[in-house]
C-alpha cells in the first residue's frame, strides 16, 4: 500500500515541462536573428523588452551578431552596421517611427538593410502604414513568433500589458487570435485538449478560434500526429474571461506576491528595489514581522564583499530563490511567520558549524555553505521586503479600503462605505484606488444610486481633472460596464442590463465569503478565500466547479482530518488527498453559471463518441497511473493571488495539476491605469451609450 | 534471369571500391543533337531542356530547326514533355528549379519560370539589370545568381519573385573564366555563396564581403562544387583536376586530364559523381576521377551531357541514359565476388534453399548471430537495385531470413516493398523518372507525388498517395485546376442558362471526389482561383462556399469585389489582421460613404470590425474617423474623439476649442446633460486657468490642473482669495475644500493660517485629521494644540502621536481612564516616561 502511494505522489510531481516553450522562444529568436547575415543594429520596442528578458540575455543576443541595441523611439537613429533590426509589436505608432528613421537615412543617403521582425505575427497594418509612407519596399518584415513566456514552473504568460484594454476598451479582438495561436502551440507540445470548458463572451470566441485552428491543423500535420506520447497530459482547458469576474482584479491582493504587485509593482516578474535591499548590510531587523529573525551570527562582511550590486531590477524567480516558492502565495499575515521560522533554521544550520569537530563534519559543512549563503541572501532580502511592505500597509488609506472592500463584498450598510469612498477621495487618495472601489461597489451593489453617482462622478472629475471623463464613460459603457447607475436610465441599450452582475446570489451560491473572525481564521486557511483574508475569488471558484467540484460548496480540506487511506482511489474525500474527479464540464453548476453573465462553452474535442466511450475508463485508470494537467487561461489577464489561489486547488486533489496560461499579470492598478487617457486616448469606442 | 548485378560493376582503388554504370533508358533517336545545344538537366532524376545552341553552325533545311528561340524539355527516357517558343529577348541562362520548374532569364533581366505544362510566371531583376543588362547567372534550386555587365552580383532568393539583393562587389575588370554557386541552404553561413575563378585565383563573394582565397594555381576554366558544397572541383587551363574543400583548407587530390588516353579537344563538362568522385566528359568519352586519382573510362558514341545527383551522375547520350555510381554499401557486402558478410551468406543460403540444396542449413547456422543485420541488409540492398528481379531476390532472401529470427519488427521489410512498387512505377519509360532509393528519401514522396502531378498524371500520383498513405489533397487540387481549365464552357451559344448548369456540374464532380476520396480538407481557395482566373466567376463562388479556412477564402473574395461577404468571412475568422485587410482594401477601393455604409449596414455582424477601423483610424486617419462618427450621429465617440484631441493639443486655444466641441456634442444628446455639463465647468476652469495664469504673469503654470489642484497651487502660492473663489464658482464640497487647504497650508508651513483657518468654522473633517496630517509630515508641536479639538476618547492616543506620552497620560487622568493610562504603560518607549506615566497612575488613586 505504501509503496503504491509512494509511486502516485511521484508521479503527482510529473508536471508539464513549461521551460521548453522558452527553448522555442529563444530558438526562433536567434533563428530570426541568424536570417540577417553579418553585424547589426537592434532596435526594440521596450515594452517587448520585459518578456525578452524573461527568454534571452543580452549575451545571447551579442553572441548571434547584435552589436548595438536601441529603443524604438521617435527621433534620429544612428546606426554603424548595415543591418538594421527594429523587434516590435505591430502598432502604427512604431511603424511611423521606422518609416521616420528609413526617410532620414535615405534622405542623408545612408545604406541600410532594414529587417522588421514583428511580435507576433505579421501585420497587415504595418505594411500598409509602411506603405503610405512610401518605404515598405526597403523593408523585410518577418514574423517573430513570441508566444507563451514561462514566468513560474506552472504559470505562462503573453506577457501582453494592454490584452485587457484591447478587448474590453477598443474591442480589438487581435489578442483573442494570438491566444489561440499560442494555445495550438501547446496543444501541439504537450497533447491536445480533449475538452475546452470556458465561461465568458470572449472565452466562447476564443474557444471557437482554437477548435477551427486544431481542425485545420488537424488536416495540415497528416499522418504524423507527433503528440502520441504526450497525449492525455492535459485533460481540458478551462478559458475564463476577465469580464467574468471583474470583482477580484478591484480587491487588493493580500498574498505576498499579490501584496508587492499591489504597493510595489512587479512587471514581467521582476521588480524595482532600492539597491540597498538587494545588497547587504542591512539594518538589523526590528519591526513586529520581521522582528524576531534573529539575524544571523555569521559574519556578513565577505558576503557583502562578494555580493555587491548596484543594479536595482530584481528578477522573483523561485529557481534562484527557493525561499520566495515558499513565501509567494502565503497571506502576508503569515509571511512574518515563516520568515522566522526560515530564519531559525538557518541559524541551527550556521550553529552546526561550531560543533563540527572532525575533519568530515566541517568539510561536510563546507559543502553545505553555499546554499546557506544562497538562502541567507534570500531570507535578507525578503525580511528587508517585507518590512518595506510593513509601514505600508499601516496607512489609513490603505485600511480604510480594505474595509471598505470587505464590507461591500459582505454588502454590509452600503451607503456608509460610499460615504467613506468619497471621504477618501476627499483626502486625496489615489485616482486608481478610488475608481476601484466605486466599480466594487457598483458590481456588488448591483449599480450605485444615480443621484450619489452623479455627484461622485462630478467630485471625481473635479478632483482629478476633467481629462478622466472618457475613463468614466468607458466603465460604464457595454461591454466592460462595471460603474453603473441604479436604476439604469431609460436609454440604457438593453446589453447593459444583461451585463449586470449577480453577486448577492454568487455570494451564497459559490460560498464566496468566509467570516473573518478568529474562529473561522482556521477554516479561511482551508479554502481559497485565504488570498483575499476571507473572500474566494469567483474565477477561481468557477474553476472549482470544473475541476474539484467538493471544493466549492465545502473546504476540501477540513476532510482531510480523519485520513483514512483506502485502496480504492475513487473513495472520495477519505484518503489524504482526494483523486482528482475526471473532467465532465459544468455539470452541477449550469445554474449558477447561467446567472453570471457571458455564455458558458463545454466542448469535448475529440470525437463525441471516443470520448463517451473511452473517457471514463482511460479516466479512471490515468487516474492511478498518471497526473493529468488542466490548463487554466485567463483572456485579459490574472492576478498574483488568483495563481496563488490555483496552486492551493492543485494542491488538494491527487492527480491532477493546474497550468495557469494568461494573456499578462494584472492588478487592479495596472487596469485601471491601461484604461487611463494618457496612455489611451480616447477609450469608449462602444456604440450607444 | 537477367544479368548478375556486378555485371556492371567496375573496380576502382585496386578493387576496394565499386562504380556501377546502370543503363536507365535507351534513348537512341529520340534526342536531338546534343552537342548543338544549350542543355540545363534538372536534378533527381527529372527531364533535360534543351535549346538550340547559336554559336554553333548547323547545316539548314534539317527537320526540326525553327527560326525562333525554341526551347525543348525532354524526359530522361527520351519522351518529349514540352516546347515552347521563346520570344522575349535573349536567353542568357536557364536552369532547374526545386520544385522541377524551368527558370529562363533574358539579358534584360526578366525571368520566366515555367512549369511542365508550359504555364509560367514572369518576373524581373529590377531596373538595375534591365539598364546594364545581364551578361551570365548561375541558376541553383532555391534561387540564382545574375552578373550584370558591370561585374557586379545579383542574388534573388526563391522562386516567388523576391526582391533581387546585390551581393558584395567581387572587385573584377574582366568577366570570370568560370564561376560557381552554392546553394544558401549547403553553407555555414544559411546565405548563398559565389566563387569567381579571376586571374589566377578564387574569389568567394557573399552579401558582405569578398575574400580572394589567395590562390595561384588557376585560372580555371570549370568551377563545380559538389552535390553536398563541402568540396570543389576545379580544372585549371593547363588540364589538372584540383579537388579542395570549400573552405581551400585541404586540397584533396589533384589528376591531369591530359593524360587520359582517348581524350580529344576540350574538357566538356566537370561534374559530381555523388559527394566523392568527379566525372569528367570529353566529346565522347567520360572519365570517373575517384577521391585517390584512380579513373575509370566510359566510352560513348557521339556527345554526351552528365548531370550530378546526390548520389551519383547521370550521362546522358544519343544512345543511352546512364547512372554512375557508387556500389552501394549493401548492395556491394552481399555481391562483392567473395563476400563473407552476413548479407552475403542469408544470400548464398537462400539461393541454395530454393535449389533445395542441404547447404543452406549450414549457411543459416553460421550466419545465425547476425542475422537481423544480414536481414536489414537485403532489404537495403532490394532497394538500391534497378531490376525488378533481382529486387524480389533479395527481398525473398530477407523474408526467408526473418523466417528464423524471433522477434523482427516487418515494417521496414514491408515499406521497402512498398517503396519498390512505387520506384519501379515511375521508372517506367513513359512516365520516365529513374529515381533511386537514396534521392526519393532526399526529396521526399510528396515531392515526388507534386512532380508526377505537375506532369498531369493524376491517376498515378492519386494511387501512390494512396499507397504511401499520404493525404490525396495535392493530387485532387492539381487535378482539380486541370479540370476546370479544360471543361471551359464554350464561349457562346450555349447560353447563361447551359453556362450555369456547367458550373454546377463541374463543381459538384470536384466536391464529389473530394468527397470520396476523403480529401475533405482539400483547399478550394486555390481551385476557386483558378476557376476565377479563367473567367468563370460563378464556379469561383461555387468553390469557395466549401472553403473552411477564411484566410484564403478573402482574398479572392475581394478580388471578385464580393466586399460585404469577404468581410463578413474575416470577422468571423477572428483574425483581425484579415480584417484589416480587408477594411484597408475596401477604404482605398471604396467611396467613403459606401465604406461607412457598408460597415454601419453590417450591424452587429460587422461590429468587431468597426471597432478595429476605429483602432486604426484614431492613430493614422483621425479625419475620417471624426467623418465616420459624424455620419453615424455618434455624438458620444465624436465628442470623446474631439477631448483625445484635447490631450493630444499643445496650444491652449486649441485645447478650448476641442473641450467647447465635446461639449457641444454631449449636449445634442439629450441623455447626456450630466457630461455636457461636466465639459462646460472644464471649459470655464480652463478660461479662469488663463485668467490666473495672466495674474501670475505665467510663472505659476495651472492651465490644464484639475480643480482641486488649481485651488492647491493658489494657496501654495498666497491666492487664497482666488481658491475661495473657485470653491465659489465650481461649488467644491467644504470637506474637500478643508483637506486640500489643510494639506496646503502644512506644504508652506503657514501654520497661522491654518490655526486661523481651523477657527475660521466648526471644521466639517474634525480636527483629527488636523493632527494626523501634521503628525505624518512631522510636525509634531503644531500638532497638538489640534488635540484639544477632537474627541474625548480620542485624546490620549492622539497626543501620543505626536509624542506627548504626558499629556496624554493627563488626559487619562482627567477622564479616570485607567485602562487606558495600563495600556500606555506598557507601550512607553523610555523609563523617563514609564516613570511619568506611574506618577499619574499614582496620583489618580
Amino acid at each position: 500500500m505504501s509503496s503504491d502511494d509512494q509511486t502516485n505522489t511521484q508521479q503527482d510531481d510529473s508536471s508539464l515541462d513549461v521551460s521548453i516553450l522558452k527553448d522555442i522562444a529563444k530558438k526562433v529568436l536567434v533563428d530570426a536573428l541568424n536570417s540577417v547575415n553579418g553585424a547589426k543594429t537592434l532596435v526594440l520596442d521596450s515594452s517587448l523588452a520585459g518578456p525578452l528578458g524573461l527568454v534571452t540575455e543580452v549575451a545571447l543576443l551579442k553572441h548571434h551578431g547584435v552589436d548595438k541595441m536601441f529603443w524604438l523611439e521617435s527621433g534620429p537613429l544612428t546606426s554603424t552596421t548595415t543591418n538594421i533590426i527594429y523587434l516590435c509589436r505591430p502598432s502604427i505608432k512604431y511603424a511611423r517611427i521606422i518609416a521616420d528613421h528609413i526617410k532620414k537615412h535615405l534622405k542623408d543617403g545612408k545604406k541600410h538593410l532594414y529587417t522588421l521582425l514583428l511580435v507576433p505575427r505579421k501585420s497587415i497594418m504595418v505594411s500598409r502604414v509602411l506603405e503610405e509612407e512610401s518605404v515598405l519596399g526597403e523593408v523585410t518584415i518577418l514574423p517573430y513568433n513570441l508566444q507563451f513566456i514561462p514566468i513560474a514552473d506552472d504559470v505562462i504568460s503573453l506577457e501582453c500589458d494592454g490584452a485587457f484594454k484591447q478587448l474590453w476598451a477598443d474591442g480589438d479582438e487581435s489578442i483573442i487570435y494570438d491566444s489561440a495561436q499560442a494555445l495550438d502551440t501547446i496543444q501541439r507540445t504537450y497533447g491536445q485538449f480533449p475538452r475546452i470548458i470556458g465561461k465568458g463572451d470572449y472565452a466562447a470566441g476564443l474557444q471557437r478560434l482554437a477548435t477551427l485552428l486544431q481542425r485545420q491543423a488537424a488536416s495540415a500535420a497528416a499522418p504524423d500526429a507527433g503528440g502520441v506520447s504526450t497525449q492525455g497530459n492535459i485533460d481540458s482547458l478551462i478559458v475564463l474571461d476577465r469580464r467574468v469576474d471583474m470583482i477580484t482584479p478591484l480587491l487588493t491582493q493580500l498574498t505576498y506576491e499579490g501584496l508587492i504587485d499591489e504597493l510595489v509593482g512587479i512587471k514581467n516578474s521582476h521588480v524595482e528595489l532600492p539597491a540597498s535591499l538587494l545588497s547587504p548590510p542591512n539594518p538589523p531587523a526590528a519591526s513586529n514581522v520581521a522582528g524576531p529573525s534573529t539575524s544571523p551570527p555569521a559574519n556578513p562582511t565577505p558576503l557583502a564583499g562578494l555580493k555587491k550590486e548596484t543594479k536595482k531590477k530584481h528578477h522573483l524567480a523561485t529557481s534562484t530563490d527557493p525561499l520566495y516558492a515558499e513565501l509567494r502565495d502565503l497571506n502576508f499575515g503569515n509571511v512574518g511567520k515563516s520568515l522566522n521560522r526560515v530564519a531559525r533554521r538557518l541559524d541551527e544550520n550556521y550553529k552546526t558549524n561550531l560543533q563540527s569537530k572532525t575533519v568530515a563534519q566541517l568539510r561536510e559543512f563546507v559543502g553545505k555553505i553555499g546554499g546557506l549563503q544562497t538562502e541567507h541572501q534570500a531570507l535578507r532580502l525578503h525580511t528587508g521586503l517585507s518590512e518595506m511592505l510593513l509601514p505600508l500597509t499601516r496607512t489609513d488609506a490603505f485600511n480604510r479600503s480594505l474595509e471598505i472592500q470587505q464590507n461591500l463584498l459582505a454588502s454590509y450598510d452600503v451607503p456608509a462605505q460610499i460615504t467613506a469612498i468619497e471621504d477618501l477621495m476627499a483626502q486625496g487618495t489615489d485616482l486608481n484606488t478610488v475608481l476601484r472601489l466605486l466599480c466594487l461597489a457598483s458590481i456588488t451593489g448591483n449599480g450605485i444610486k444615480a443621484k450619489v453617482l452623479e455627484n461622485i462622478k462630478r467630485d471625481l472629475l473635479q478632483t482629478y481633472g476633467y481629462n478622466y471623463l472618457p475613463l468614466l464613460l468607458f466603465l460604464s459603457a457595454p461591454p466592460l460596464a462595471i460603474l453603473l447607475p441604479n436604476p439604469l436610465p431609460s436609454f440604457t441599450p438593453a446589453v447593459v442590463s444583461s451585463l449586470k452582475y449577480p453577486f448577492s446570489g454568487l455570494r451564497k451560491s459559490l460560498r464566496l465569503l468566509i467570516d473573518d473572525t478568529p474562529e473561522a481564521l482556521d477554516e479561511v486557511e482551508n479554502d481559497i478565500s485565504f488570498v483575499y483574508s476571507g473572500y474566494a475569488p469567483i474565477s477561481i471558484r468557477l474553476v472549482q466547479c470544473v475541476a474539484q467540484k467538493g471544493g466549492v460548496l465545502s473546504n476540501p480540506a477540513e476532510k482531510e482530518k480523519p485520513a483514512n487511506q483506502t485502496n480504492d482511489g475513487q473513495g472520495k474525500g477519505l484518503s489524504g488527498k482526494v483523486q482528482a474527479h475526471p473532467i465532465v464540464g459544468w455539470k452541477g453548476f449550469e445554474d449558477v453559471l447561467v446567472t453570471i453573465p457571458g455564455e458558458a462553452v463545454d466542448i469535448a474535442l475529440r470525437g463525441s463518441g471516443e470520448s463517451s466511450t473511452i473517457s471514463p475508463i482511460s479516466s479512471l485508470l490515468r487516474g492511478r497511473e498518471q497526473a493529468t494537467t488542466t490548463v487554466v487561461f485567463f483572456l485579459g489577464g490574472c492576478t498574483y493571488t488568483e495563481i496563488a489561489a490555483l496552486r492551493w486547488v492543485g494542491r488538494q486533489n491527487r492527480g491532477r495539476k493546474f497550468l495557469v496560461a494568461t494573456t499578462g499579470i494584472i492588478s487592479g492598478n495596472s487596469l485601471m491605469e491601461s484604461l487611463k487617457p494618457p496612455t489611451s486616448p480616447a477609450t469608449p469606442a462602444a456604440a450607444g451609450l | 534471369m537477367t544479368d548478375h548485378p556486378t555485371t556492371t560493376w567496375q573496380a576502382m582503388q585496386d578493387g576496394n571500391v565499386f562504380y556501377r554504370r546502370q543503363q536507365l533508358y535507351s534513348v537512341s533517336e529520340k534526342l536531338p543533337k546534343l552537342d548543338d545545344h544549350v542543355i540545363a538537366g534538372c536534378r533527381y532524376s527529372g527531364p533535360l531542356a534543351l535549346m538550340r545552341d547559336s554559336s554553333k553552325i548547323i547545316v539548314l533545311g534539317k527537320s526540326n530547326v525553327a527560326s525562333k528561340t525554341q526551347i525543348q524539355i525532354f524526359s530522361p527516357a527520351g519522351r518529349p514533355l514540352l516546347t515552347f517558343s521563346w520570344d522575349n529577348g535573349k536567353i542568357i541562362r536557364f536552369g532547374w528549379t526545386h520544385d522541377e520548374q524551368l527558370a529562363i532569364l533574358n539579358e534584360d533581366g526578366v525571368y520566366r519560370v515555367y512549369d511542365l505544362q508550359g504555364d509560367y510566371q514572369q518576373f524581373s531583376l529590377g531596373s538595375d539589370a534591365a539598364e546594364l543588362g545581364v551578361i551570365d547567372a548561375r541558376i541553383h534550386e532555391s534561387g540564382m545568381v545574375a552578373m550584370l555587365s558591370n561585374l557586379s552580383l545579383l542574388e534573388v532568393k526563391g522562386w516567388e519573385g523576391g526582391q533581387p539583393l546585390t551581393l558584395a562587389s567581387p572587385g573584377i575588370s574582366e568577366p570570370p573564366h568560370a564561376w560557381a554557386v552554392i546553394p544558401p541552404d549547403l553553407n555555414i553561413s544559411r546565405h548563398v555563396e559565389v566563387l569567381l575563378s579571376a586571374e589566377s585565383t578564387i574569389l568567394t563573394v557573399d552579401n558582405l564581403e569578398t575574400i580572394d582565397q589567395r590562390i595561384s594555381r588557376g585560372p580555371f576554366t570549370h568551377v563545380s562544387p559538389s552535390p553536398n558544397g563541402k568540396s570543389l572541383a576545379l580544372l585549371t587551363f593547363e588540364g589538372t583536376l584540383w579537388v579542395v574543400s570549400t573552405d581551400f583548407q585541404r586540397s584533396m587530390a589533384e589528376f591531369e586530364t591530359r593524360n587520359v588516353v582517348g581524350a580529344e579537344g576540350l574538357v566538356q563538362q566537370v561534374e559530381w559523381c555523388g559527394n566523392d568522385a568527379i566525372l569528367v566528359t570529353w566529346d565522347s568519352l567520360a572519365v570517373l576521377v575517384g577521391p585517390f586519382g584512380d579513373t575509370l573510362q566510359y566510352l560513348y558514341s557521339g556527345p554526351t551531357f552528365a548531370v550530378t545527383e546526390p548520389d551519383g551522375v547521370r550521362v546522358i547520350s544519343t544512345e543511352v541514359c546512364d547512372l554512375i555510381q557508387k556500389v552501394p554499401a549493401s548492395t556491394l557486402s552481399i555481391f562483392r565476388p567473395g563476400s563473407t558478410s552476413p548479407a552475403a551468406i542469408l544470400f548464398d543460403a537462400w539461393q541454395s534453399f530454393s535449389l533445395k540444396s542441404p547447404k543452406a542449413d549450414e549457411s543459416m547456422r553460421s550466419v545465425r548471430p547476425d542475422l537481423s543485420t544480414a536481414v536489414d541488409e537485403c532489404i537495403d540492398a532490394a532497394g538500391r537495385e534497378f531490376d525488378p528481379a533481382w529486387q524480389r531476390q533479395l527481398l525473398n532472401a530477407a523474408k526467408f531470413g526473418r523466417g528464423f529470427l524471433d522477434f523482427d519488427n516487418p515494417s521496414d521489410f514491408i515499406n521497402m516493398g512498398q517503396t519498390l512498387k512505387v520506384l519501379n512505377a515511375v521508372r517506367f519509360y513513359e512516365i520516365g523518372i529513374p529515381l533511386t532509393y537514396a534521392q526519393l528519401f532526399y526529396t521526399s514522396p510528396s515531392h515526388l507525388i507534386s512532380r508526377l502531378t505537375t506532369r498531369n498524371l493524376h491517376l498515378l500520383a492519386l494511387r501512390i498517395s494512396t499507397f504511401l498513405k499520404l493525404k490525396p489533397d495535392v493530387v485532387l487540387k492539381h487535378w482539380a485546376s486541370a479540370k476546370i481549365l479544360r471543361s471551359r464552357p464554350s464561349a457562346s451559344g450555349t447560353g447563361d442558362e447551359a453556362e450555369l448548369g456547367g458550373d454546377e456540374e463541374v463543381c459538384k464532380l470536384i466536391v464529389d471526389k473530394f468527397q470520396q476520396l476523403g480529401g475533405a480538407d482539400v483547399n478550394y481557395a486555390e481551385i476557386a482561383k483558378r476557376a476565377w482566373e479563367v473567367g468563370r466567376p460563378g464556379l469561383a463562388t461555387k468553390l469557395l462556399d466549401h472553403e473552411s479556412r477564411a484566410s484564403d477564402q478573402v482574398p479572392l473574395l475581394l478580388t471578385m469585389k464580393e466586399d460585404r461577404l469577404a468581410l463578413e468571412k474575416a470577422v468571423d475568422s477572428g483574425d483581425t489582421d484579415l480584417v484589416y485587410h480587408v477594411l484597408l482594401h475596401l477604404h482605398k477601393r471604396l467611396q467613403l460613404g459606401d465604406f461607412f455604409r457598408l460597415i454601419e449596414d453590417g450591424g452587429a455582424k460587422l461590429a468587431p470590425a468597426s471597432k478595429l477601423l476605429q483602432v486604426y483610424a484614431r492613430e493614422q486617419n483621425r479625419e475620417m474617423l471624426r467623418d465616420f462618427y459624424y455620419s453615424d450621429d455618434r455624438r458620444v465617440e465624436s465628442a470623446v474623439l474631439s477631448l483625445d484631441e484635447a490631450t493630444r493639443a499643445s496650444d491652449p486655444a486649441s485645447v478650448l476649442t476641442s473641450v467647447k466641441a465635446a461639449q457641444k456634442f454631449f449636449s445634442e444628446d439629450k441623455d447626456r446633460t450630466f457630461e455636457a455639463k461636466m465639459m462646460d465647468e472644464s471649459h470655464r476652469l480652463l478660461t479662469y486657468q488663463q485668467v490666473l495664469e495672466k495674474e501670475t504673469d505665467g510663472k505659476v503654470p495651472f492651465f490644464g490642473l484639475s480643480i482641486i489642484e488649481t485651488i492647491r497651487t493658489c494657496l501654495l502660492n498666497g491666492m487664497g482669495k482666488r481658491a475661495d473663489k473657485i470653491k465659489g464658482d465650481f461649488k467644491v464640497p467644504d470637506k474637500r475644500f478643508w483637506y486640500v487647504k489643510l494639506h496646503a497650508l502644512t506644504a508652506i508651513r503657514d501654520f497661522e493660517g491654518l490655526d486661523a483657518f481651523a477657527k475660521s468654522k466648526r471644521s466639517p473633517i474634525g480636527y483629527e485629521a488636523f493632527v494626523r496630517h501634521l503628525v505624518e509630515n512631522g510636525h509634531n508641536k503644531e500638532a497638538i494644540p489640534y488635540v484639544a479639538k477632537c474627541d474625548s476618547p480620542r485624546r490620549a492616543d492622539l497626543y501620543v502621536e505626536c509624542g506627548e506620552w504626558r499629556l496624554a497620560g493627563k488626559e487619562c487622568k482627567d477622564r479616570n481612564d485607567k485602562t487606558k493610562l495600563d495600556e500606555l504603560r506598557k507601550k512607553c518607549p523610555n523609563t523617563l516616561i514609564q516613570r511619568e506615566l506611574d506618577q499619574i497612575a499614582t496620583s489618580m488613586k
